[in-house]
């Protein structure tokens, strides 16, 4: 297919304020109304590598989305699993880091048209907001620490090696350099309050001196025998994981880290 | 349900122009880190008032004209930074409250309006031929943004700005 009829096919599969601009030999800009939700347009080349023509956003996707979101974010989790899922069922490949869909033989709209639909699928990962945030919980618990917490005061998944070598015990994170270190747990749900509280009783068994801080995904969610047994347990709770509580949380924490320094 | 608004327009606009200090290592601009085809690197500010600000950098390594000079504001109490400013490489955008379309070097600045719609506080962007390439974008971003120490001296530019 020549130039003329890969345009007249981009529009005809996709839409009709499709452009193309030569950018070196074999190569080109495929301009497209479809943007970012910052109003940036997706870049999207079309350029030729070992294997035949390919469109490519040429890394930027990826890019893109680190203005908003912590890209430790979509490569693990459950960010990362929409993010794959959107890509496989487009077929779109992920080169470190730059998306590509091969034009299968003169199929150059159909690939155009599932490249669109996979950039779009992927940026939306960057609207995962409180509606869908309840499964990302415990990843905006960690990035919230990690923002808080020097990295060499915070441990994840801590276990204690001598007692228990296997982790069977463990503390989602604990927070050290501090006469009693922070045991903090995220809870999303009543299976995660039984293991918590399984761990706290047995560090209080081993005779272990620390502070324990719970932040509940929705306490009102959860049953409230189990719950009274579980707060009997712990020493700071904090019912959701809203914005009132993320500044309590934040505000205890920096309390804590400063007085340690004491 | 009414609609939130982060920072209002004079907020902004004090977050913006508020003294800061430059972050010490900030150049030369050669400890980026490379990641999913990308260089990148967030630098951490102070400010004598106490808000906290980012300065984060992206740099594609396909395309170099392809970059971002992003000046946050760590919000208190938020897991996210709201973005005051932004100083893109060249590319297509378009403001969708004013209709307009640009293709060119251009730089984002929050606004009360576009928070208003429910969409990204930097939104909107307008062209710009003060900047030509990642470097001269950082330089703005400090001469717009109350830096100091001022932004070293521009190099000399023998054949005049990038373009593509």
């Amino acid at each position: 297919m020549n130039i003329a009829s890969i345009k007249a096919d981009f529009r005809d599969r996709v839409c009709e304020q499709i452009e193309l601009q030569p950018q070196g030999q074999e190569r080109f800009l495929v301009k497209t109304p479809f943007r970012f939700e910052d109003g940036d347009h997706f870049i999207i080349t079309l350029k030729r590598d070992a294997d035949g023509w390919i469109l490519s956003d040429e890394a930027n996707t990826i890019m893109h989305l680190s203005y908003w979101l912590d890209t430790d974010a979509i490569a693990s989790g459950n960010r990362k699993q929409i993010v794959d899922s959107s890509l496989s069922a487009f077929s779109v490949e992920n080169r470190e880091g730059e998306l590509v869909i091969p034009v299968v033989g003169d199929g150059f709209g159909d690939a155009l048209f599932n490249f669109v639909q996979a950039l779009t699928k992927v940026t939306d990962i960057s609207f995962l907001s409180r509606e869908i945030v309840r499964s990302t919980f415990m990843e905006d618990l960690t990035a919230f620490l990690k923002s808080k917490v020097p990295p060499n005061r915070i441990e994840f998944d801590w276990r204690d090696n001598q007692k228990d070598p296997t982790g069977k015990y463990t503390a989602d994170f604990r927070i050290n350099h501090m006469k009693r270190p922070i045991f903090l747990y995220g809870v999303p749900g009543e299976d995660k309050m039984r293991d918590a509280q399984i761990s706290l009783l047995t560090f209080e068994k081993w005779g272990l001196k620390f502070q324990s801080i719970v932040v509940f995904e929705d306490l009102l969610s959860l049953n409230r025998k189990p719950l009274a047994r579980f707060t009997d347990v712990v020493g700071k709770t904090f019912s959701d994981f809203e914005q009132d509580n993320r500044e309590r949380l934040g505000n205890l924490l920096d309390e804590a880290l400063q007085e340690a320094q004491l | 349900m009414p609609t939130l608004i982060q920072l209002s327009d004079a907020e902004i606009d004090s977050l913006i122009r508020e003294p800061k200090n430059t972050p010490s290592n900030l150049f030369p601009l050669t400890k980026l880190i490379e990641r999913d085809k990308h260089k990148r690197r967030d630098y951490g500010v102070a400010s004598l008032s106490g808000n906290e600000f980012v300065i984060a950098v992206r740099q594609s390594t396909l395309d170099t004209l392809n970059f971002s000079a992003i000046l946050g504001y760590k919000m208190p109490g938020y897991n996210t930074v709201f973005r005051l400013r932004r100083y893109n490489g060249k590319h297509e955008h378009t403001n969708s409250i004013e209709r307009t379309k640009l293709d060119d070097f251009h730089i984002h600045t929050a606004t009360e309006r576009y928070q208003l719609r429910g969409l990204r506080e930097d939104f909107f962007a307008e062209v710009t031929a003060r900047h030509w390439n990642l470097d001269s974008a950082l330089r703005c971003l400090l001469e717009d943004c109350g830096f100091d120490p001022p932004p070293p001296a521009a190099q000399t530019l023998l054949f005049g700005p990038t373009t593509q």
